[in-house]
């Protein structure tokens, strides 16, 4: 840290901050500190820990290990409502207001009771609307307290959510700490340059936390950048002495380079399986176009925020799209829906394992036949031997343990429930699009690398797959071509037997 | 109907224009509702000229007491996204516990006051043993509160026992609930004093506006530092003091005490709330609201009585208002992914 | 590189129940229900030896038959994780509409009320599949509408079977081991039930709704048509409880026999090791349940406590069986 900063008054300082879940450790001893009036930004990949970093500091997680100082008082935060009584105001990811609340209750719900403007339980509205209305006025906007946020577009609930973090500090008599955690991913550009003015508002008032994964916004609003990587706070660096590229470089931890492919395409100049024709759900993605062709991996790479799972959802007939065609063999599919796609040879491998991948109360057996269970029906009964003999072999081929499939599969360990979830769409010779979010999420390297040998053998069956990966590595080892989508739409695709992109190029497109 | 989701981006609006615009939407409703009521009266007066007399407004007022009061504490609780069916076994104990305390034909020990706590504690400990399995256990409401509403059936029954009926013996207590004043019964003005402590606690008490955030998405009010499980027992014992209030009504109104006493008050103080608009999911309606609710039921069920037709319809009238109040509320959300349960 | 984000880390620690929890359950389902009905049993016997000699359990397998058909149908709808709180009121209607069948249309009454009870229960579903009501609220509804049916149809007053009773009334008056022929129907029906839902993919299907319906929806199954087909058959059993309150009585009346069948249906269904979260049930478990919820009276008789007071024990033992099989299992948001 340079010499100026001793004329600063600290703010925040954390120290040593240290937390695991299971055995993994997400934030490895996280040790910074926070001037009044600075804003600094964090960044890091998907599962650097960064978010479980906000969550400690804003009370939702209670760090194994480690303290938080705020105007040099240890903080002992157990819940949000900690937090927001220290004055720490947090404005997440997703919006989160009350819709049928005005502005000023949205904020003056949080505010801890010291500044709060209610009496034994009575609320004050001529208070509340009359200290929104300041707090408001603070950051320049002139929005009507008495508003329902219902009411409000988009950017206007993020001014609210803002002003909230703010009243928050107010009502603890401290200079607001606001915590910013990727603000700017489902604003659209004219939205974002709001905001980035009510930054440097806040910036007059208090300090900020600002996360982002968009790298020349961090560098544009913020005085120093954090870097996580892995858990760990991998680089400190001032606004003035870093760029884009060694931003990249830091978060992704070593030099991008492009990896040797193992295997070769299977097949060339065939019409494609699935064609996408402007495709588009509102507020989600919009004129997506797309071919994907048999044996070939598709890899989709984006942000959070860059609908590509919502993509993916709507392929599977699980999300209805607004407008544009979704083409089968040049026939245009109509009344999509998941039985539908299902009979036509679509598999989906869901991110939320749990949620939408399989039924997790019911035996695994049970689960491999739900889908293309011919084999082990006779016409509306099952035939729970034959269907037992089904898993036992899938079981023996794909290792999974213990091997007993008629368990309940929510009792087996998340690797070997993805096996079951893989094996339940690989048992169709006729699958024609395997559609995999995340398919190696929660998984150990050994359970990890089977998934991958499970991919390519569809791939060899002609099967399409859609891949949406956990890193940019993985999307470059496995995929044909790749897909980069921005802000719901694509910004650009590599083919891969063409050009050699690195994950720099990926990055740069997806930011 | 307006819907809420967190997260929908509303029609990009001038916002200067959304400050100083009424809310027209937002009148609509109530708007209709007040009209229709209007139109009813209307009809009923011209089938049958009694439906208008001085006599037969007390009786609508009386009519309407009961559920206006079962009414405000169901709202809070729909509010918050759950549900009381308890409310028909809280009247029977505790109105039948009312009975026995006060003086009455069975013995001439009569409590007073202390009768009338007796029977309101009752309700609250029925209340707060809804909301303390409903936030410690667990347990999802309608099936709590469909189990309370049977113990307390049965808890009225074994306080009934077998001996004779407990008639109320003081005169003075028997006939407060029909006697006027100010050219009303006092039943009815007791159903005000409660809608207008409905309101406030609503409107102006941090518990209320607490209800409508956590109605409206409990995870954010969990994260935004309200104490969700706190403001549930005292929402569900509220709930359940205000079904006492309801049953120590209902027995003065019928001079004695009964276990069902208050047979049927479930099935018009439902359908009332959510004619009125309070949303089932939580988060959206309002005291008021139920009010009217409830004294459009009241004046239907009175007005076709009145006209002719007989009462054996009204439980049926009644669960076709409730059905197409919560299709034409849940219509807009119909979605297949969603889960209803 | 990342094998997990954190996020994902703590929902699993927040999901999973631990393998105890599940066992006890699981334990609890096989055999809680014969458990608890052997337990009540020998202390009705061991309070009053004259249960067993004088007939008593044909009594109970009698009392139980109205219960026992309600109560099936309930842990269908339970079992798809819904609730049909109008299937009591269903059955009472139809044995009002069967009353007043039998004279005129004889032997075919009991097909054509188990139709249109059949038609109530898909009426019932369709609304709940289609239009995503709550179905607490929407049986509500049409348990009002019902009800009032119950009442036009019969203005009423008691209708009395004036002709054609006696081959319903066969039904009951046929005994086996001391319980009538209506007892044997619902065995019957328990062990078809329990059939379709272990070795059918209908079956199945509903059992994965309860379950998950998310991951139902992802794996192609028919979410709401299987909703249609868990109220219709609570519709089906609703009609041979009709029949059942009919060769029983020989009448029926709005407040009469089958007036108070919802909450020892629900009862039953509990007991018989059903949960109310949707996923788990045992037709066969749900028998047991609707035996002892039948020996509840009694029990309540021999142990000297006012034997109407029944409903404070069904009320208590549905929160506490609910609340016992819920524990700890949740952490998500309760409504």
């Amino acid at each position: 840290m340079s010499n100026s900063d001793k004329n600063k008054t600290i703010a925040l300082s954390v120290k040593d901050i240290q937390i695991s879940f299971g055995d993994l450790m997400a934030v490895k001893g996280v040790t910074f500190d926070l001037y009044e009036n600075e804003v600094i930004g964090l960044i890091g990949e998907n599962g650097a820990g960064k978010s479980t970093m906000l969550k400690i500091l804003s009370g939702i997680y209670k760090p194994d290990k480690g303290t938080i100082e705020l105007g040099g008082k240890t903080l002992k935060l157990k819940s949000p409502e900690d937090a927001n009584a220290a004055g720490i105001g947090v404005v997440h990811q997703e919006q989160s207001l009350f819709t049928n609340l005005s502005v000023a209750e949205n904020m003056d719900i949080s505010v801890g009771k010291t500044g709060s403007s209610s009496l034994m339980g009575f609320y004050n509205w001529a208070k509340v609307n009359a200290s929104a209305r300041q707090t408001l006025a603070k950051m320049g906007s002139k929005l009507d307290p008495r508003t329902l946020v219902g009411d409000l577009p988009f950017v206007d609930r993020q001014m609210v959510e803002i002003a909230r973090a703010i009243r928050v500090g107010e009502g603890a008599n401290t200079k607001p700490v606001v915590i910013l955690d990727e603000p700017t991913s489902l604003l659209e550009p004219h939205e974002t340059a709001v905001l980035e003015r009510e930054i440097s508002k806040i910036r007059e008032l208090g300090s900020v936390v600002f996360v982002s994964h968009r790298l020349d916004e961090v560098i544009r609003v913020c005085d120093r950048i954090l870097v996580m990587r892995d858990g760990e706070l991998v680089a400190i660096r001032s606004k003035s002495e870093v760029d884009q590229n060694e931003l990249f470089r830091l978060m992704v931890g070593r030099e991008a380079k492009s990896e040797k492919r193992e295997y070769r395409r299977q097949n060339q100049g065939e019409a494609p399986v699935v064609e996408l024709k402007s495709l588009t759900k509102k507020g989600k993605f919009k004129n997506v176009n797309l071919a994907l062709a048999a044996g070939e991996i598709t890899a989709i790479v984006g942000t959070n925020g860059s609908g590509r799972e919502e993509l993916c959802k709507a392929i599977y007939g699980a999300l209805p799209a607004d407008s544009g065609k979704l083409l089968i063999h040049g026939v245009e599919a109509r009344n999509w829906s998941v039985p539908k796609a299902i009979k036509l040879g679509f598999g989906l491998v869901p991110s939320e394992r749990k949620v939408e991948g399989m039924v997790g109360g019911l035996d695994a057996s049970s689960n491999l036949s739900l889908i293309f269970g011919k084999e082990s029906t006779v016409g509306p009964l099952i035939n729970t031997k034959k269907q037992k003999a089904v898993a036992d072999t899938w079981f023996e081929k794909l290792d999974v343990r213990p091997k007993n499939p008629t368990l309940e599969l929510e009792r087996f360990s998340g690797g070997n429930q993805q096996k079951v979830v893989m094996a339940k769409w690989l048992k169709s010779e006729e699958l024609e699009l395997l559609i995999l979010d995340h398919p190696l999420r929660g998984l150990d390297p050994g359970a990890a690398a089977t998934v991958n040998s499970l991919i390519r053998q569809a791939v060899q069956n002609n099967t399409a797959v859609i891949l949406l990966a956990d890193t940019l590595e993985e999307a470059l080892e496995m995929g044909d071509q790749i897909v980069v989508m921005r802000d719901g739409e694509v910004s650009s695709v590599f083919d891969l037997h063409k050009e050699q992109p690195t994950s720099l190029d990926l990055l740069e497109k997806m930011v | 109907m307006a819907n809420n989701n967190s997260g929908t981006i509303s029609p990009s609006a001038n916002t200067a224009s959304i400050s100083n615009r009424i809310n027209w939407r937002r009148l609509a409703e109530p708007s209709a509702l007040i009209a229709t009521l209007f139109a009813l009266i209307i009809i009923f007066s011209i089938l049958n000229p009694r439906f208008a007399s001085v006599e037969n407004l007390r009786n609508l007022m009386d009519q309407a007491a009961l559920p206006l009061i079962i009414g405000v504490g169901a709202t809070l609780v729909i509010l918050l996204g759950s549900i009381d069916l308890s409310i028909e076994g809280i009247m029977g104990s505790a109105g039948l516990a009312f009975v026995l305390l006060s003086a009455n034909s069975r013995s001439e020990s009569d409590f007073g006051l202390l009768a009338l706590l007796a029977a309101l504690l009752t309700g609250i400990i029925f209340g707060l043993l809804n909301g303390l399995i409903v936030t410690k256990v667990k347990v999802p409401s309608f099936v709590v509160t469909l189990g309370m509403w049977f113990v307390g059936l049965g808890f009225a029954t074994v306080l009934y026992g077998t001996e004779t009926i407990p008639v109320l013996t003081n005169p003075e207590v028997s006939s407060w609930s029909s006697t006027l004043t100010f050219g009303a019964p006092n039943s009815f003005w007791a159903a005000v004093f409660v809608v207008i402590l409905g309101v406030i606690t609503l409107i102006l008490t941090k518990t209320g506006r607490s209800i409508m955030a956590i109605g409206n998405n409990e995870v954010i009010a969990r994260n935004s530092g309200i104490r969700v499980d706190r403001i549930k027992i005292t929402v569900f014992a509220l709930a359940g003091l205000l079904s006492a209030v309801a049953g120590i009504i209902a027995a003065i109104k019928l001079g004695s005490g009964s276990p069902s006493v208050g047979l049927g008050s479930l099935f018009i103080t439902i359908p009332a709330v959510v004619i009125g608009g309070t949303a089932l999911a939580g988060g959206k309606g309002g005291v008021l609201r139920t009010a009217l609710g409830v004294l459009l039921l009241t004046v239907l069920n009175n007005g076709l009585i009145l006209a002719g037709v007989s009462p054996s319809f009204q439980s049926g009238l009644a669960g076709a208002i409730l059905i197409a109040a919560i299709v034409f509320a849940a219509w807009s959300q119909r979605d297949r992914l969603r889960i209803a349960k | 590189m990342k094998t997990s984000t954190p996020t994902e880390a703590r929902a699993v620690i927040d999901n999973t129940t631990p393998p105890k929890k599940i066992q006890f359950r699981k334990l609890w389902q096989t055999f809680g229900p014969a458990t608890i009905f052997l337990a009540v049993f020998l202390m009705i016997s061991a309070f009053n030896p004259n249960f067993l000699t004088s007939g008593g359990m044909g009594i109970v397998a009698t009392l139980s038959a109205p219960i026992l058909m309600v109560a099936l149908g309930q842990a269908i709808v339970l079992n798809v994780g819904s609730i049909d709180l109008s299937n009591a009121s269903m059955s009472l209607l139809g044995a009002i509409l069967l009353a007043l069948a039998l004279p005129n249309f004889g032997v075919t009454s009991p097909i054509i009320i188990l139709l249109v009870t059949t038609a109530f229960g898909i009426f019932n579903g369709f609304f709940v599949a289609y239009t995503k009501v709550p179905s607490f609220a929407l049986t509500l509804g049409t348990l009002g509408i019902f009800q009032s049916g119950a009442l036009v149809f019969s203005n009423a007053t008691a209708v009395y079977v004036s002709d054609n009773k006696d081959f319903l009334g066969h039904l009951h008056t046929t005994k086996l081991a001391g319980a009538p022929t209506t007892f044997f129907i619902g065995l019957a029906m328990a062990v078809i039930l329990w059939f379709v839902l272990r070795y059918t993919k209908v079956g199945r299907g509903m059992t994965a709704i309860g379950l998950n319906e998310t991951g139902a929806v992802y794996s192609g199954l028919k979410n709401r048509g299987l909703k249609v087909v868990a109220f219709g058959i609570s519709g089906f059993m609703s009609g041979l409880g009709s029949l059942v309150i009919i060769a029983q009585s020989g009448s029926a009346s709005p407040n009469g026999l089958g007036s108070d069948l919802l909450l020892p249906g629900i009862a039953a269904a509990i007991v018989g090791g059903t949960s109310i979260l949707g996923g788990a049930t045992n037709p066969i478990n749900v028998v047991f349940g609707a035996l002892t919820v039948s020996m509840i009276p009694i029990a309540n008789a021999v142990l000297g406590v006012n034997a109407q007071a029944q409903s404070l024990v069904y009320g208590l033992a549905i929160i506490s069986i609910a609340a016992l099989m819920l524990n700890g299992s949740r952490s998500g948001i309760v409504k």
